[in-house]
């Protein structure tokens, strides 16, 4: 249902813009493919090319061809269904964070923020006075019941079979209902032009890892959807160098750990360190279960600014 | 004379300087001192600390015993040797934590449990106190073509592993009291399974429970590998098996449900019913209007 109303939205009729145009370019070009052809008959140069598992090979020349990027719909289609049958759940042990934002900096390089912008931060947390600060690494929470998706008006933010809260740059239209919406301040909204938007133009809009960024739109974590099809962890956890990530698919019951690899049971992780989730009264049903700052691995210095804890 | 007497001097001076520094070395309150390792010293919990040992303490002290320490100046002590053995737990334990000089502090780099299971790992080697260790030595036969056969026993959910190595003289026979790894293979890494004191008996077997809650895909069907933890026994031996003995599950497409984040056609049906009716209604309104005010003008044409 979806996909038959974007097929109707702007990117078909540039698409058709695009058909007559390169029409025009295709006639033009005759007289290159055959020169190309004439080539073909005797291999003129060998190239060196280095293949991806680090062997060096010679290649004729007129056999290169451009390589083939994904084409939008088909990007798009897979980034709004899913990977079926997963169910993905993140577990943070907030007794291991000390502040090391290196879950920041890989998040910020993999989806092509700026320094101040946050698809997760870490926050200094104190819940009362006479309770004892922590560093509380903020991840979007990925809801089973969603507030955002509910007050998107053009179908941008969904939900997948998978359960991750995706957002699509190419629908949005930035009207921010949706940051509104959320409890968790999860979402960011691209005031300006994004960092290397002139670098990254050509590149292909991917929908698991809203890159290039789009100016006048909403981003937000992603749970590193991109990487999830390939069976990596995502960004932040394997950046983790304190164990603070667990990340791992319901279905099995099962989490790893992003910097020692130990794969542990998801529900006896939680029932024995009284997991919880965060604003559980609002009703959300986050996918993002904490572990209460106990038996910390550090000790706390309270200012955030201090040098034992930025390390 | 006089020479003498300033070169003695000299001596004397540095000697005492340098006794003075040794001295001051590690200043470990004695409280710490006293403190015992709270961990026993199990064939587990020696294996755990020896592999945290391998990764951040061997890379300057070398192997225990074996004197290969980084050539630094201090040397770094080797720590199978009786000489640093004599200190207490609590003293060990106190300089992995504070560190000094060279030697870096651990105190957050390394949990508490996992420093006392370095300790542990150490203690092992101790001569004094080696009857501490709950392990009897085995000595296996020299074997080649060394495997591992599974068999699973699908009623009482049990896995028994059976490892065999080929003697001389041409028989297979089991390898006793090493430790098996029972790993079952999860989206992102592998389920340790094996339990404590996961071990061979004399006849090379093992016999693990499978966790009656573990859940498979559909059919109940699970990836598992065994393999020896320790590759310096018998190299890297392994055993893959697809075993049936999991909880079938049928993984749940939220999707396949209306609710109220649903966008569009998974709404639920009276949000869709109500909007739909909605427009219909004020629309009807707005159409009536204009259908009255054009009968309005019509009439006014048929009065002239």
């Amino acid at each position: 249902m979806t996909q038959k109303t974007s097929d109707k939205s702007r990117r078909n009729f540039l698409k058709s813009f695009g058909v007559t145009v390169g029409a025009a370019g295709v006639v033009s070009s005759f007289s290159l493919l055959g020169a190309a052809k004439a080539a073909a008959k005797e291999p003129e140069e060998m190239v060196n090319l280095l293949t991806a598992d680090g062997q060096l090979v010679q290649v004729d020349k007129n056999q290169l061809r451009p390589t083939v990027t994904e084409p939008l719909n088909e990007l798009q289609k897979r980034g709004r269904e899913g990977i079926a049958g997963k169910s993905f759940v993140m577990v943070i042990d907030l007794s291991k964070c000390r502040n090391a934002r290196k879950c920041m900096d890989a998040c910020q390089n993999h989806h092509q923020l700026r320094a101040d912008q946050h698809h997760i931060n870490v926050l200094q947390m104190q819940d009362s006075e006479h309770t004892a600060p922590y560093f509380m690494p903020k991840p979007c929470q990925h809801c089973d019941n969603p507030p955002c998706t509910k007050v998107c008006p053009v179908d941008a933010t969904f939900k997948r079979q998978d359960g991750i809260v995706l957002i699509d740059n190419e629908r949005c239209i930035g009207c921010r209902f949706c940051i509104a919406a959320c409890p968790y301040s999860a979402r960011i909204f691209q005031w300006t032009e994004p960092k290397d938007s002139e670098k990254y133009k050509d590149l292909t809009y991917n929908i698991e890892a809203n890159v290039p960024q789009k100016k006048g739109t909403v981003s937000k974590c992603l749970f590193s959807a991109d990487r999830l099809r390939e069976d990596k962890l995502p960004s932040c956890v394997s950046s983790c160098p304190n164990g603070v990530y667990y990340f791992g698919d319901r279905n099995e019951d099962a989490v790893t750990n992003g910097t020692t690899g130990v794969t542990v049971r998801f529900s006896k992780l939680i029932e024995e360190n009284a997991g919880y989730t965060l604003m559980k009264e609002l009703g959300t049903k986050p996918r993002v279960y904490y572990l209460p700052p106990k038996d910390r691995a550090f000790k706390f210095n309270g200012d955030l600014l201090n040098e034992e804890n930025l390390h | 004379m006089k020479n003498t007497f300033n070169i003695l001097a000299t001596i004397i001076l540095v000697l005492s300087l340098s006794a003075t520094v040794c001295a001051e070395g590690w200043d470990v309150p004695a409280s710490v001192k006293k403190k015992q390792n709270p961990y026993e010293l199990t064939k587990r919990n020696i294996s755990s600390g020896k592999k945290i040992f391998q990764t951040t303490c061997k890379s300057c002290h070398g192997d225990p015993g074996k004197g290969n320490m980084l050539p630094l100046q201090p040397p770094p002590t080797d720590l199978g040797s009786q000489n640093f053995l004599v200190q207490t737990d609590g003293e060990i334990f106190h300089k992995i934590r504070t560190g000094k000089g060279a030697m870096p502090t651990f105190e957050k780099t390394l949990s508490d449990e996992s420093k006392w299971m370095v300790i542990a790992y150490l203690r092992s080697l101790d001569k004094m106190k080696r009857e501490a260790v709950v392990t009897k030595a085995v000595v296996n036969p020299e074997v080649t073509d060394v495997k591992i056969d599974i068999d699973v026993d699908s009623e009482h959910k049990k896995l028994i592993a059976e490892l065999t190595g080929l003697k001389k003289d041409g028989k297979r026979v089991g390898l006793e009291g090493i430790e098996l790894s029972f790993l079952v293979k999860r989206a992102f890494g592998q389920l340790d399974i094996s339990g404590e004191e996961a071990y061979t008996n004399e006849k090379g077997q093992l016999i693990v429970q499978f966790p009656t809650d573990l859940p498979g895909d559909r059919e109940g069907q699970a990836n598992l590998l065994v393999k020896i933890t320790d590759e310096d026994n018998y190299g890297p031996i392994e055993e893959k098996r697809v075993v049936s003995i999991a909880v079938p599950t049928n993984p749940k497409n939220i999707l396949s449900e209306r609710a109220m984040w649903g966008t569009r056609a998974n709404a639920p049906i009276w949000i869709i019913a109500t909007y739909v009716l909605g427009v219909i209604g004020i629309w009807g309104v707005i159409f009536l209007i204009l259908f009255q005010l054009f009968q309005l003008s019509k009439m006014r044409v048929k009065s002239k």
